[in-house]
């Protein structure tokens, strides 16, 4: 079976520094990585890989250097990499990123049977490119699958979704995107790595090669945008303290009984 | 010709109504933004059987409720829900559509978004409006909540935002409202292929860690699996659930299940106390939402402290052990 | 192009509605009270702390001959010899032959209440005023279908005091 994996190469950021004047974040000389729940959905391409065969494609919409984290994916064993690159991608939202990707993957040969997303990247949070790019190519969709099970021309998947566990039956090709729950830590070698770096060729589109108009992408295919970005205001001025267990114990149950969460002693008659 | 968007709407999204409040909450906050742009709000409810949540959301703030009523759209299902709904939006024309940010809302409300093509913020955390521009202002956390983003849909409608539950307070039920309800003519096309086979409520781990009103996180301070295990016992005795950071998972004393943070689960409890953790970015973008935060570790610079409310300097176990003692009295 | 806004339009209520044509009512009523001899149904408001329905109505068979008169649920004037029996949830009038000729029954949510109201009824001219549909039922003739405030009456004659706030309507 053809797969499709959707990637984003995200910062790793403890520390977030900000472009105040253009409202971005300031990628360089930051570490990025691929996007940890993109991790987990190319672990279960390759799982599905090994049980019926097949090619994994990953696919990415970033700037030039999202070519490592494609590499990575590589290392790890998929099959062919394709990334997403043009000035005039910059800036988007998800409605112009869905755009793109689908475009792309709409024009992959052989057609995908299946296309796998993580739920959410770390640094948009949105979880929203999945669904539009599943929307776009007017494909069935099922969020936070944690069990695949291949049939004929179909899928049976079961996720968990607002306390419901559902056992789902979808027809290819199909757009899934991976709970978090599937992760399975893996484990590359220094060899894998080198290969992928040194090998294979990485496919690279612009808008013209996808048959897209700059005001269909980046900022000018973008609905939303955003105005303002600015750190959380503190909230909390706590005080820290020091003693004795006992003592520190006495402030716990002071705050505890203050919360209510205990009652305070006395009260139990 | 554009005709004028106009109204608020919300997405009705009742299943597990009685735990889940969010469409009740955005109710709340949707009057008041009404208010402001001088407009109504109006509930879409897409369901069978399901006069009781039409009155509900009469009963909670909804100047209109439109409800679709059909055996066909007994269970949810996105791509059915995104025709009917694209199409309601289309003849109705609200200029601002809200839905909670459950799993049901973050899988259907990108789909029509898309589309509608039109933008759509996710999982805000405020909501204001402009009433001149008539734009609706969303605050959305970025980096994991390390930052605020404010997101405006200026050239596109309607304005669509999913909000994250627990941010607005509901209004308090109001048994005396009569409103009006409207029942669309609509074409219902069910799509074939997607079949719901099964579907069983769960309560798993997740969503008790996620609803329960204590949280109890151990970190890599806490030392031992012995001494994560009076966690379990300060969790049950306070009325909540047990979490824990990647290393104290990666020690095997807790499972994946439990993890807090980036890769793992947010939570929002009343109360937090998290024991023997340092304060990493990646386990704190889990516990923003708290509304109080306990922090015990033993190196009083350790960065937890700087989002604790109450920090109390003090080796794990010493203080852990002292703690279940005094509590155990009082049981 | 622009759409019709194609809908069907009611009131409902926080706390109790009745299932008519589909669609949530507070209050309905069919005919006119006031005439002292003609046909009418009335199923009322029911107010925050009530928790049952108030069904009033003057009914008639098929060929036109008077049943019954009926105030607050309970039958007054009874020339027809029909029968009341408390059911779970509500009550049924039968006919003297003993088949069912209204049905009541009322729905306890936790915060409200839903009535299904299910029979077929006629008027004077024998003409079918009500009948039943999947979950309660459609009506024809005359009718107010959305009553937003309660009609005031006393025992046996139906003397109506609260205003219509509704214009009265032809349902087809």
């Amino acid at each position: 079976m053809n797969i499709v994996v959707c990637i984003k190469q995200v910062p790793d950021v403890p520390n977030i520094r900000m472009d105040k004047e253009r409202m971005t974040i300031i990628r360089d000389g930051v570490e990025s990585i691929i996007n940890p729940n993109d991790c987990v959905a190319l672990d279960a391409a390759l799982d599905l890989r090994g049980r019926e065969g097949g090619g994994i494609t990953v696919i990415s919409m970033g700037p030039p250097q999202s070519e490592e984290a494609l590499r990575e994916a590589l290392a790890y064993g998929a099959d062919r990499a394709i990334l997403l690159t043009d000035p005039v991608f910059a800036g988007a939202d998800t409605l112009a990123t869905s755009h793109v990707l689908a475009r792309a993957i709409g024009m992959l040969d052989p057609i995908p049977d299946l296309i796998l997303c993580g739920t959410q990247t770390i640094d948009s949070d949105t979880g929203h490119v999945g669904p539009q790019v599943a929307e776009e190519l007017n494909l069935p969709m099922v969020s936070n699958v944690i069990e695949i099970h291949l049939e004929d021309g179909y899928l049976t998947v079961k996720r968990v979704h607002d306390g419901f566990l559902d056992t789902i039956r979808i027809k290819r090709p199909a757009l899934l995107t991976i709970s978090r729950e599937m992760h399975k830590p893996r484990h590359l070698s220094l060899a894998d790595l080198e290969s992928a770096f040194s090998n294979q060729g990485i496919l690279r589109m612009g808008h013209r090669e996808l048959g897209l108009s700059p005001d269909e992408v980046g900022f000018s295919g973008s609905a939303t945008w955003v105005q303002k970005l600015h750190r959380p205001p503190p909230k909390r001025k706590g005080e820290v303290l020091t003693g004795t267990p006992q003592f520190l114990v006495e402030e716990i149950i002071r705050r505890l009984e203050f919360l209510s969460i205990i009652d305070e002693e006395g009260d139990n008659e | 010709m554009n005709r004028q968007y106009e109204g608020i709407w919300i997405f009705g999204d009742y299943r597990n109504y009685f735990q889940n409040r969010v469409t009740l909450q955005l109710l709340a906050k949707g009057k008041e933004l009404a208010g402001k742009l001088e407009t109504q709000v109006t509930v879409l409810l897409l369901g069978y059987q399901v006069h009781q949540y039409a009155m509900e959301y009469t009963a909670h703030g909804a100047h209109v409720v439109m409800v679709v009523d059909h055996p066909a759209l007994k269970d949810y299902q996105a791509e059915t829900y995104t025709l009917l709904v694209a199409d309601l939006v289309d003849r109705y024309r609200p200029e601002i559509f809200l839905a909670g940010a459950t799993s049901f809302g973050r899988e259907f409300f990108p789909r029509l978004a898309k589309r509608l093509k039109t933008g759509l913020s996710a999982d805000c955390v405020a909501l204001d409006v402009d009433p001149e521009k008539r734009l609706l202002i969303q605050t959305t956390p970025a980096f994991g909540g390390a930052l605020l983003a404010e997101v405006v849909t200026p050239n596109h409608r309607p304005q669509m935002a999913t909000v994250h539950p627990g941010i607005f307070q509901e209004l308090l039920h109001n048994a005396s409202a009569i409103v009006r309800v409207l029942y669309p003519e609509v074409e219902i096309l069910p799509d074939e292929r997607v079949q719901l086979l099964r579907s069983r409520r769960e309560q798993s781990r997740d969503v008790k860690l996620e609803n329960a009103p204590v949280v109890v996180v151990g970190g890599r301070g806490v030392g031992t699996k012995d001494h994560f295990q009076m966690l379990f016992e300060l969790a049950e005795i306070l009325g909540g659930e047990v979490g824990a950071t990647r290393p104290a998972i990666r020690a095997e004393w807790a499972e994946e299940e439990r993890l807090i943070g980036q890769t793992g689960k947010s939570v929002k409890p009343k109360l937090l106390i998290t024991v023997g953790t340092s304060g990493a970015l990646q386990y704190t973008t889990g516990i923003r939402g708290a509304e109080t935060i306990i922090a015990i570790n033993r190196d009083p610079h350790a960065p937890i402290f700087q989002m604790a409310d109450l920090g109390l300097v003090g080796e794990a176990r010493t203080v852990l052990e002292l703690l279940l003692r005094e509590l155990r009295k009082r049981v | 192009m622009d759409k019709a806004l194609n809908h069907r339009e009611s009131f409902i209520s926080a706390h109790h509605n009745y299932l008519v044509n589909n669609m949530l009512t507070p209050g309905f009523l069919l005919g006119d009270p006031n005439s002292q001899e003609d046909f009418f149904f009335l199923a009322d408001l029911v107010l925050p702390g009530e928790i049952t329905p108030r069904i009033s109505a003057r009914l008639f068979d098929s060929g036109g001959r008077f049943l019954l008169e009926m105030g607050r649920n309970r039958i007054v004037e009874n020339p027809g010899r029909c029968t009341h029996q408390s059911a779970s949830g509500g009550f049924r009038i039968l006919y003297s032959s003993g088949e069912s000729l209204l049905e009541v029954n009322t729905q306890h949510f936790t915060n409200g209440y839903l009535t299904r109201i299910q029979g077929k009824l006629y008027d004077r001219d024998g003409r079918i005023r009500m009948e039943p549909s999947f979950d309660g039922v459609h009506v024809f003739g005359e009718a107010q279908l959305t009553l937003q405030a309660p009609y005031l009456f006393s025992g046996t004659s139906i003397g109506v005091t609260g205003p219509a706030k509704d214009p009265i309507f032809h349902v087809p």
